[in-house]
């Protein structure tokens, strides 16, 4: 533990207040818009890759005991790279859509809120930089300028705000039991009713099962570039406080388990029957979000396997000649944004060499066998989703204009994945993602049949009492689980 | 039942009044004002936390030393929820306005802001 004055510790405030200090800049002097938002992307991406590769580690605690404390760590480093990478892509996509100062002035805002909120280990702290992020993402859905914009925009922050006065109370009943603010104090009270409150703040955050039930719509009707934002960044600043409360505490990871299966069943259920492509996207982002939370192991490589190709399929989004699914394999779609489109897919359906085989294989190394059984099912629903997308005929006329966001955002999924693969890459687990893909294609192509045949519908979740509702229900559930004898069960391996 | 308990059960009993309001009303702007009820119970929550200990301000002053030397430690107010939740209330205010701007654009829509008007029918 070192305080602000040991060495290199001023670099690392420095770094971190950069983006701030660079958003007033840019409102300021829209000249200085390019170097600006350059530096500040590229620094987060290289600190994120710096701290991968170096792995030691460093925590700083500014202002002694009751002030910020900040964990330079690992876990962290996953995060940051996303981060650098996806508002890069986003500031490449907004340049070429003419994106005004405002604009600039909120992505650097929300690069630097979300790096805060990745790095902090206080209550306090990240209460803070989440609600951050959550006005600038608000004020970004609003550039859609439409009333659907305005509602989906009002809903999120509305949703978002209560969860957070319930994370609160969950962080004051910690400082009156604890007196002190830090997820270690919180993880070593006893799981109850602080736990639970402050669960049920991140896991709306985070977009995990009923508690996401704001996120389909709020992704799919924002912008193309601000979807690749939230669902590729903004909702691991909820995920990633809650693997550094798993490393604490296996409570914790018990309570969290079933959630975060139920979320990806969910996800993969509704993304398979939606009309929507934009909403699939969506709904795949929910399954996922849940499949990151499972394990603090692999967390990490798992939230930026999917930040990365699902940002990156998200920017496709602007050039996809209709969003509905109806009719998708008759329309062609260009070369270039087919491959931006397939290598997505492709990652998130755990094909070698790109990064989501190595991060899905981490994921099930790290599980029980049971567990690992489940997400390997798990996947073969998002293979059949993906299958969709994949359908539309390639058009190979160098017509429309490049995606570069789009490929700058699968070049890593390749690099990164080569990178981690090459020394594990076996014929069991070749053999395990060849059949897991086989089954998804044939799972999509007979649901595709019944499809044609009758229009399958699911309930619809989520208008603004769903979401309401979904909180109070997760809250109660958490609850009533810690009370219920649930947890010593668990604890004790039996799941 | 000691009187900082009985409150704490009232600030509580208030932030769920305010959750629950948010469920049952219909119109937007109630469920805004709710949401602040809610705002308003977690911020009193942190001002009891912070008088647990006492009410009096935690300053000592250099030149003279406690005004009182029989004031014992234990009178003084605790000086870090009040901080934190100052934070708290900026936040919540500029949350509460900018929910309320966005209103006043959806009132030209329905203006009797009814909640499930503005919810599309269509499927998932």
């Amino acid at each position: 533990m070192s305080d602000l004055w040991s060495p290199g510790s001023q670099q690392l405030v420095i770094w971190l207040l950069a983006p701030y200090i660079a958003a007033f800049l840019v409102a300021l002097l829209p000249a200085l818009c390019l170097p600006l938002i350059l530096v500040c992307v590229l620094a987060t991406a290289l600190l994120g890759a710096w701290l991968l590769l170096d792995g030691a580690g460093q925590q700083l605690l500014l202002l002694q005991q009751y002030g910020v404390s900040l964990s330079f760590d690992r876990l962290a480093g996953w995060f940051l790279l996303l981060n650098g990478l996806v508002c890069l892509a986003v500031w490449i996509e907004g340049r070429r859509q003419g994106w005004d100062r405002t604009g600039w002035l909120l992505l650097l805002v929300l690069l630097g809120a979300l790096n805060t909120s990745f790095l902090t280990t206080d209550l306090v702290s990240l209460y803070v930089s989440l609600e951050v992020v959550a006005i600038s993402a608000f004020l970004l859905i609003l550039k859609g300028r439409t009333a659907r914009a305005d509602w989906i925009a009002l809903r999120y922050l509305l949703v978002s705000n209560t969860a957070m006065g319930l994370y609160l109370i969950g962080a004051a009943l910690v400082y009156s039991q604890s007196g002190s603010f830090q997820f270690a104090a919180l993880a070593a009270l006893p799981p109850g009713a602080p736990l639970a409150l402050v669960l049920v703040g991140l896991l709306t955050k985070s977009g995990v099962f009923l508690n996401g039930l704001w996120l389909p719509r709020t992704h799919a009707e924002a912008p193309a570039e601000v979807s690749a934002l939230l669902s590729g960044v903004v909702v691991s600043a909820g995920a990633l406080p809650l693997l550094r409360l798993e490393q604490f505490s296996t409570a914790v990871i018990a309570l969290l388990t079933p959630i975060a299966l139920a979320s990806a069943a969910l996800g993969v259920v509704y993304a398979l029957v939606v009309d929507d492509a934009k909403r699939l996207l969506a709904w795949s982002t929910l399954a996922q979000m849940g499949l990151v939370i499972l394990s603090p192991a692999a967390g990490g490589a798992m939230a930026l396997s999917h930040g990365l190709a699902k940002a990156g399929l998200f920017l496709t989004a602007r050039h996809w000649p209709s969003r509905s699914l109806q009719g998708w394999s008759g329309r062609p779609l260009a070369w270039n944004l087919q491959l931006p489109l397939w290598l997505g897919a492709l990652s998130i359906a755990g094909v070698p060499p790109l990064i989501g085989f190595s991060a899905k294989k981490q994921l099930e190394t790290a599980l029980t066998p049971p567990l690992a059984w489940a997400v390997l099912l798990l996947s073969i629903g998002s293979v059949a989703l993906y299958a969709r997308l994949c359908r539309a005929p390639w058009d190979l006329s160098p017509r429309a204009p490049l995606s570069w966001g789009a490929l700058l955002l699968s070049l890593p999924l390749l690099i990164t994945g080569v990178a981690f693969s090459a020394g594990g890459l076996t014929a069991d687990g070749l053999l395990k993602s060849v059949t897991v893909l086989l089954l998804g294609v044939v799972l999509d192509q007979s649901l595709e049949r019944l499809r044609w045949r009758e229009r399958i519908s699911l309930p619809q979740l989520d208008r603004l009492p769903d979401l309401l509702g979904g909180l109070g229900l997760i809250g109660a559930g958490l609850v009533v689980a810690i009370r219920s004898g649930f947890l010593p069960l668990v604890t004790e391996g039996a799941l | 039942m000691p009187a900082i308990r009985l409150l704490e059960l009232l600030i509580l009993l208030a932030a769920l009044a305010g959750f629950t309001g948010l469920l049952l009303r219909r119109n937007l702007f109630l469920k805004v004002l709710a949401m602040d009820v809610t705002g308003s119970a977690v911020v009193a929550l942190f001002v009891l936390l912070g008088a647990r200990s006492g009410l009096r301000t935690p300053i000592l002053s250099r030149l003279t030393g406690p005004a009182d030397p029989g004031l014992a430690i234990a009178d003084l107010a605790d000086p870090i929820p009040q901080a934190v939740i100052l934070t708290a209330i900026v936040i919540g205010l500029s949350i509460q306005a900018l929910l309320l701007v966005v209103i006043t654009q959806l009132a030209r829509i329905d203006p009797s802001l009814d909640a499930s008007s503005f919810d599309p029918p269509d499927r998932p």
